[in-house]
This record gives C-alpha cells, sequence and structure tokens, in this order.
C-alpha cells in the first residue's frame, strides 16, 4: 500500500517532463493542422508526418481546448449532446466542435495501446509510461470538465496499472498480465466511443 | 444493418458457445477468441450483452476471461450488472475478488460504491487496499474520510489518510484533523495534497517538538515562494537548534538554497557557518563556489 502510494507520489513529482524542441515543433505544426481542419479549410500536409507527431498534436490540441476553459458540452457520460451544439471560439476565426475531444481521446487510447504493446521487457520503458500516464492524467482531468465522470473513472483506473508496468522490479509474467488487460480495457473504450461518436452522427 | 452490427451478431453465439464449453486445449487461444468476442460485446445492446456476460462468469472459463467480463460489466448501465459486481466483490478470498472491487470504482454507482464499506470492514489488507483503490478511481474521498475517521488500528488509518493525501482531499484531510488530531501520516499527506496552511500552523505550533520538526520539515516537499521565505523565517525565529534543523532540511528538500545563502550571510558564529555552509554543499548551489572563495579569502 505505502509502495503504492509512493509510486503515486513520485509519478507526481516527475509529472513535468520537458519535451525536446523538435517535439514541440511538431505539436505546433500539428496544432496548426488540427485548427485549419476545424476551420474547413484544406492544408496541404506536412512534409514528414509520423503517427506520433499527430498523436501529440491532436492530444496537445484537445488538451489545450479543454484547458482555456472552451464551452464543450457533453451530455452525461456517453459524449452526446444534450441539446443543441455548443461551437466555442478558440481565437478569432478558428471554432472547435464539441467531437475533438472525443476524436483527442480516442487517439490518445489508440495509441497507448499501440505504444504499451510495443514495450520490451528488454528495454527501460519507465520514461514512456510517464509519458502515457501523464497524457493520460490530462484525459482524465479534460473529462471531468466535460462531465463525462464514467470516463474518467476509466482513465484513473487505468494509472495504478501502468504505475505498476512502470516499476522496474516487475516479473516479466506480471508485466504481461497487465499489458493483455490493459490493452483489452483500451480496445473496449475505443469501441464505446466509437459507437457513441456513431449514435450520435445517426441522431444529428 | 450496419456491419459492425452484423459483426457482433456472428460473435454473439461465439460467446454462448464460449460459456457453456471448458476450454481443454490450447487454452491461450481459445482464450483470446473469447476476449475478442467479450470486446465486442461492447457493441451490443446492454440487454444482449447482460446475460452472455453472466453466463461467462458462470461458466468454467480461466480467470483472465472472467476478469474481462467483469470489465464489460462495469460498463453497463444496469442494477443487474451492479448486483453480479456487488456479488463477486464480496465472496471471500474469490479470484475475481479484487477485480470487482476495481470494477465497481470504474462503475461509479453510489449505492454499489457505499457497499463496498461492509466489505471493506470484513476483508484482508489486500481487500481493502483494493476497496480505497476503488474510492480513488470513483474519485469518492468523502467514503475514504468515513474509513479513516472509522479506522480501528494505525495502518488502516494511515492507508485511508495516504490515499486521501494523494487524491488532493485538503478538505478531508482538515476535517480529519479535528476528528483525529495530528499525526505523522497526516502530515505526509498534507505534504502530498500541497496543504501548505495547515503545515504551516503545525509548524508554529511547538506543542508536539517532534511533529513539529515533521511539519517544517513536510513544508519542503510543497515547496513555492511562500513556503520558502516561510522556511527562513522560521529558522531565524527558532528557539531551539532542533526547530532550525528542521527548516534548513525543508530548505533542502525544496531547494531553497539562496535562502541558506542568505542566512550563512548573515550568521555570525562560527559553527552556525559552518553547518549553512554544509548545507549549501549538499544543495549543490551555484553559489557555493564564491562562498568558499570568499571565506578562504577572509583567512588570508
Amino acid at each position: 500500500m505505502n509502495d503504492d502510494i509512493s509510486k503515486l507520489v513520485e509519478a507526481h513529482e516527475a509529472d513535468v517532463h520537458r519535451p525536446p524542441a523538435h517535439v514541440v515543433e511538431q505539436w505546433h505544426a500539428a496544432i496548426d493542422e488540427a485548427a485549419a481542419l476545424e476551420r474547413g479549410r484544406q492544408q496541404q500536409a506536412q512534409p514528414s508526418w509520423h503517427p506520433g507527431s499527430f498523436f501529440w498534436g491532436v492530444a496537445v490540441t484537445a488538451a489545450l481546448a479543454i484547458g482555456i476553459g472552451i464551452g464543450y458540452v457533453l451530455s452525461g457520460d456517453n459524449g452526446v449532446q444534450a441539446e443543441a451544439p455548443v461551437i466555442a471560439t478558440l481565437e478569432p476565426g478558428v471554432r472547435a466542435t464539441p467531437a475533438a475531444f472525443t476524436r483527442g481521446l480516442a487517439v490518445h487510447l489508440r495509441d497507448s495501446r499501440q505504444q504499451i504493446a510495443s514495450l520490451d521487457d528488454s528495454t527501460d520503458s519507465t520514461m514512456l509510461l510517464m509519458q502515457i500516464i501523464e497524457q493520460n492524467r490530462r484525459f482524465e482531468v479534460a473529462a471531468k470538465h466535460n462531465n463525462a465522470p464514467k470516463l474518467a473513472r476509466v482513465l484513473r483506473a487505468f494509472e495504478p496499472i501502468l504505475l505498476q508496468l512502470a516499476a522496474e522490479d516487475i516479473a516479466p509474467e506480471s508485466a504481461e498480465a497487465l499489458r493483455a488487460q490493459l490493452a483489452f480495457e483500451l480496445n473496449v473504450m475505443l469501441t464505446k466511443l466509437a459507437n457513441e461518436s456513431s449514435d450520435e452522427s445517426h441522431t444529428t | 444493418m450496419n456491419a459492425r452490427l452484423l459483426f457482433i451478431l456472428l460473435l454473439l453465439p461465439t460467446v454462448a458457445f464460449a460459456a457453456g464449453h471448458e476450454a481443454d486445449e490450447n487454452i491461450s487461444e481459445r482464450d483470446s477468441l473469447k476476449i475478442a468476442a467479450l470486446e465486442a460485446l461492447m457493441s451490443a445492446p446492454p440487454e444482449k450483452a447482460l446475460p452472455l456476460v453472466d453466463k461467462v462468469l458462470a461458466g468454467n472459463h480461466s480467470t483472465e476471461v472472467k476478469e474481462r467480463a467483469l470489465f464489460i460489466l462495469s460498463q453497463i448501465d444496469s442494477d443487474e450488472a451492479q448486483a453480479t459486481l456487488l456479488r463477486f466483490a464480496r465472496e471471500d478470498n474469490s479470484e475475481l475478488q479484487l477485480e470487482a472491487i476495481r470494477m465497481i470504482g470504474i462503475g461509479g454507482d453510489d449505492d454499489t460504491l457505499a457497499s463496498l464499506g461492509e466489505v471493506y470492514r470484513s476483508g484482508d489488507s489486500d481487500v481493502k487496499d483494493a476497496v480505497l483503490e476503488a474510492y480513488l478511481i470513483a474519485d469518492d474521498s468523502r467514503a475514504i474520510y468515513e474509513l479513516a475517521v472509522n479506522a480501528d488500528n494505525e495502518e488502516d488509518f494511515s492507508n485511508a489518510v495516504d490515499m486521501l493525501g494523494a487524491m488532493g482531499a485538503s478538505a478531508e484531510l482538515r476535517e480529519l484533523r479535528g476528528q483525529a488530531g495530528v499525526s505523522e501520516s497526516l502530515i505526509d499527506a498534507y505534504a502530498v495534497s500541497g496543504d501548505a496552511d495547515s503545515l504551516r500552523e503545525l509548524a508554529m505550533d511547538g506543542s508536539d517538538p517532534e511533529l513539529q520538526k515533521k511539519a517544517i520539515e513536510a513544508l519542503g516537499i510543497v515547496g513555492g515562494e511562500d513556503v520558502d521565505s516561510t522556511l527562513v523565517q522560521i529558522y531565524r525565529g527558532a528557539d531551539s537548534d532542533d526547530v532550525r534543523e528542521a527548516a534548513l532540511t525543508g530548505m533542502l528538500i525544496s531547494g531553497h538554497d539562496s535562502g541558506v545563502l542568505e542566512l550563512y550571510r548573515g550568521a555570525t558564529r562560527p559553527a552556525e557557518k559552518r553547518q549553512l555552509l554544509e548545507y549549501l554543499v549538499m544543495m549543490d548551489s551555484d553559489a557555493i563556489y564564491d562562498v568558499i572563495d570568499q571565506t578562504l579569502a577572509e583567512d588570508q
């Protein structure tokens, strides 16, 4: 128990990671791209596109969008709007839709699944897991702010498992079991999000 | 009928089949198929999914498959699903008990969460830890507060308080001080939750020197400009070496080397200067070379 708490405390203390400059540039590029997409503009693709940079871009776009308090309104837990869509203004000329949060979360879950699946027992995965945890926390806070407590709870439930995976002394078979568990839960949540997006599009 | 729905309908018999047959060979492949089928259940309407999940839980399947079924249950909004989760959570020493408790946290149903209190009281330390984690997942700090208030031993109290600290539940932690008095675990939790105000109050209270020292040091964990200046003030106003040293330790933890340097420059007693110099060295302060240079020059 105290070990778990210590891990939580360590994770909180290690909460700040300075990304490399080139990654920040990629984020900015991806944010610009996402903003342009939200405006419905056609924009030429970046010359060097990587799934990783796309993940960070979309994730950070979502986190920034939420961070500045734009008024996404999701009803209940299902990501479907209760009333008329609330279109918030990010900045003059840039409009965000409520679906951006759901899309950003889906990308986060998908990339987390991919990164966790690629974890290798022989390599030091602690830093990668800490990055996933950090990102997971952002989306957990975002879900809470977007009145999606069910999503927030599931995201919160991932963290103890991620912390266990990050432990240096974890047995390979335990790590494998935890990875399988996370993969399943991430898949289920992705399916759930896809269903809700589908329901939303059918009702609008 | 869209493609996804068709896919689900095709998979449902697989789940039903899997629910009624024990895997005898190639278990991991069979389990993989069952798990894939369970995943697909997420797309099915609750009234179709629930009986199939129940059947899996009642069948002779591996723990892994049943654990996945519990997760699906946590995502189904129905009283039956909650009742099933609670039934497994109440089954002492069953392989699924801890996972069922976690799923109740994920499900977040108020009544089922409240029922975990009883599971906690009758459970062993693993069960108690799982209940605390479920309340953490459900963001139910009030329930953990109740467990702390009603704890009948130091370990349970301390674990609940630690969890409140990790949740940043300052209001509950402050309330606990009134209910249970000050303790080391409470001070740790104030530090982890970043409650500098409570720690400052305790740091000024000399009625229990040990707890006062711990509170001063814990201020260093919170850190920040206000805390740093408080620590310098505490050092200057200290009426004992212990308090002075606790303030220095607090500055060491918060990394407030400029405060230590300020104190060094103002100190007149050689023993005090030596101690402050030692702290500056430990803190790997950039100013240390100037100080050493100045100190050596004074001797010339």
